[in-house]
């Protein structure tokens, strides 16, 4: 019997680019790379996947472990609401924890891709949260002087 | 505490010491560094620390420990007056103030002198003349140091009526330029300038940083020179005007000019190009009337000629890669300077030698910042921590397993040093370090510093100060990937080695502990023969 499972990043360290795949466990002595592995404690993802901490060669990823059939179902299950939100409103949220030192836009402004949304400032450094694409601001989440965390809700651009 | 009484007791007994006891006025790896100078000259110390800071190691090594305030740095380890008071409060003699914070600030300084106390490093006067990086690319350009083009007066972006003349300026230096901060850097407040119409959004910008970093949004032009080397001369001045060169080094691997590798000496130098670089550094130093210890940063263009670009009137991150070659201890040489002897017969010897000095050392900078996004910070929990050790092997460091790297400060948490006879050979031992080096919990730069000891080019010799801004992020996400295909296999393996996870066999007892079955544990599997030994 084939026991597959798929595996994602969870949001806390997924990039751009990042694809869910099926691993198939029968299959998992191929790789045969000579890399540095840690792996962390195993958590229960309230989704009924399990979530764990690997890191290979330095670089760390939290990673979602679903039985490949119990994910299909459930994608399929869910597949109606992600079809509308394709372009639908786009949430961003903060990358870095720190403080916002400045916020460049209001709700009702029209947005290019690439525009200058708010600027966090984290151990010391400013970083410029950037519109991921074109639209109009709905909704500013947070003030200039704020705290946030990763992963916080910055803008909504729809 | 018996620790530091049986340390008074032994150094009363057998000899001096500079000062009987040392407040340090920072945190961190800097803050350990300095109390295991004093610990082993016999001075007490205390330490300060913010609320994030409480358990930190400084606090549990220091002999007394005065709280400073919250997380934010303003209200805690920039807090000169409450820091001045809390040395005068413990009885310290002296204060050090470590690197960033108050590090060069005069004004702190002059607190430190007007309480009657000593400030390790140079006088306030000296570190206002140099702090100003304006005043002070004026004051060696006097005495013939070669200086990098650009304004010799801060730009006054408070009145934008003075823009056009600002431009004309622009275009006398040429682009691209850098916008400088005036009062400081580190790259705190700098920013690159490709053309003319991008020249106010970065004046802004770098002045916005530049006061946020430093209190002061002042800010200066400065021709960027491309492609260089960044070359620096650690320098050590006592109280009857002599200054020593105690060696260079090469700190070229930045990223946005936050160094991330440093190595002393600088490969592919001469020994006739080492004594032109020390004499120059020597000289700005004079000029300044530099005392205690100091660095003088130049740019080596393609043309070998070197560039003054400013003077860093404190002990550096990467002292330590100095000490390794030149078999000196900078701090504790910084605290008989402070206390009024003469440079050491000890240092004497080791200028002698910077020309050729026969050792190669490299120190990687091991930071909370994740390498495959733009070395965004990434502070969080450390839940496991291994640091490398060994022969040629030092690590300074203040954190360890569990520790919480807070998001106010620097996120720089170990730096990993190696020293070995030729540069090859530090190359190999620094490899080794890296492959003992294990952290959980947090990205950190270790990819970064695995991948570039291993880089053809890098092995060949010093990078360019370019070099990882413009190759590092195709090459990062290249390598994550990588790292998360074998991490994909990994995960599910070690949850089918866990019992109770839906369609999958319970695996044996050693996989589920390798995989993490306690809700604590970390397992670390070796290298290629681990994955191959993955349940099935």
């Amino acid at each position: 019997m084939s026991r597959r499972v798929r595996v994602q990043p969870s949001a806390a360290t997924a990039r751009p680019g990042d694809s869910a795949r099926i691993v198939d466990l029968d299959d998992v002595d191929s790789a045969t790379q000579r890399v540095d592995i840690l792996v962390g404690a195993i958590r229960d993802d309230p989704d009924g996947a399990r979530l764990v901490e690997v890191v290979v060669d330095g670089w760390r990823f939290e990673l979602e472990v679903e039985d490949a059939a119990r994910a299909e179902l459930r994608r399929r299950a869910t597949r109606a609401p992600d079809a509308a939100t394709a372009s639908g409103p786009t949430e961003i949220r903060a990358i870095i924890p720190g403080r916002v030192a400045a916020v460049h836009v209001a709700a009702g402004d029209t947005v290019e891709a690439g525009r200058s949304l708010l600027v966090v400032e984290a151990m010391k450094m400013q970083n410029e949260i950037r519109a991921p694409r074109p639209g109009t601001v709905k909704r500013v989440a947070v003030a200039a002087g704020e705290t946030i965390d990763l992963g916080d809700l910055l803008v909504v651009v729809t | 505490m018996t620790g530091a009484l049986s340390v008074s007791l032994r150094k009363d007994g057998g000899g001096e010491r500079p000062f009987r006891r040392l407040l340090i006025a920072n945190r961190g790896e800097i803050a350990v560094r300095i109390i295991r100078a004093c610990r082993e000259l016999g001075v007490e110390t205390v330490a300060v620390f913010s609320d994030p800071d409480a358990d930190g190691l400084p606090v549990r090594l220091a002999d007394r420990a005065v709280r400073l305030g919250p997380g934010p740095a303003d209200d805690s380890y920039l807090r000169g007056e409450a820091i001045v008071n809390a040395a005068i409060a413990t009885g310290a003699d002296a204060i050090h103030p470590g690197y960033g914070f108050l590090a060069e600030r005069a004004s702190f300084a002059r607190l430190v002198e007007d309480a009657g106390l000593t400030f390790v490093g140079p006088s306030s006067e000296v570190i206002a003349a140099l702090g100003d990086k304006v005043a002070a690319r004026r004051t060696v350009a006097a005495v013939g140091v070669p200086v990098v083009t650009g304004t010799l007066e801060p730009a006054a972006i408070e009145h934008p009526d003075d823009l056009p003349a600002l431009l004309v300026e622009a275009d006398r230096i040429g682009f691209p330029l850098l916008v400088k901060a005036a009062a400081g850097g580190g790259g705190r407040g700098m920013r690159r300038v490709a053309d003319r119409d991008a020249l106010p959004a970065a004046l802004v910008a770098g002045s916005a940083e530049a006061r946020s970093a430093f209190g002061d949004g002042a800010v200066y032009l400065e021709r960027e020179i491309r492609p260089a080397r960044h070359i620096e001369v650690q320098l050590l001045g006592d109280a009857h005007g002599t200054v020593l060169a105690l060696g260079e080094r090469d700190c070229s691997l930045q990223r946005r000019h936050q160094k991330l590798v440093e190595e002393a000496p600088a490969a592919g130098l001469s020994s006739d190009e080492r004594g032109v670089l020390h004499d120059l550094a020597v000289r700005a130093a004079q000029a300044a009337e530099l005392q205690n210890a100091a660095t003088a940063e130049f740019l080596f263009d393609a043309d070998r000629r070197f560039w003054f670009l400013e003077v860093n009137t404190r002990l550096q991150v990467e002292h330590g890669v100095t000490e390794l070659v030149a078999d000196v201890d900078i701090v504790r040489e910084q605290l008989w300077l402070a206390a009024g002897r003469p440079l050491s017969e000890r240092v004497v010897a080791a200028a002698g030698r910077a020309g050729n000095p026969g050792r190669h050392a490299i120190e990687v900078r091991i930071s909370a910042e994740d390498p495959g996004r733009e070395f965004a910070p990434a502070p969080g929990r450390i839940d496991r921590w291994a640091m490398p050790s060994g022969p040629g092997v030092r690590v300074d460091t203040a954190v360890g397993s569990g520790h919480r790297v807070p998001p106010d400060y620097d996120p720089l948490i170990a730096k990993v040093m190696i020293v070995d006879d030729s540069r090859g050979e530090a190359l190999d031992r620094l490899a080794r370090a890296l492959d003992e080096t294990v952290i959980g919990g947090i990205q950190t730069t270790l990819p970064f510093h695995r991948f570039v000891v291993n880089d053809p080019g890098f092995r060949a010799g010093p990078l360019p100060i370019d070099w990882v801004d413009a190759h590092w992020d195709s090459i990062a996400v290249e390598r994550r990937a990588a790292a998360l295909e074998v991490a994909g296999r990994v995960a599910a393996a070690a949850i089918d080695a866990r019992p109770g996870v839906a369609g999958a066999d319970a695996g044996s007892p050693a996989a589920a502990r390798r995989a993490g079955g306690d809700a604590s544990a970390w397992a670390r599997a070796g290298r290629s023969a681990a994955i191959e030994r993955w349940p099935r």
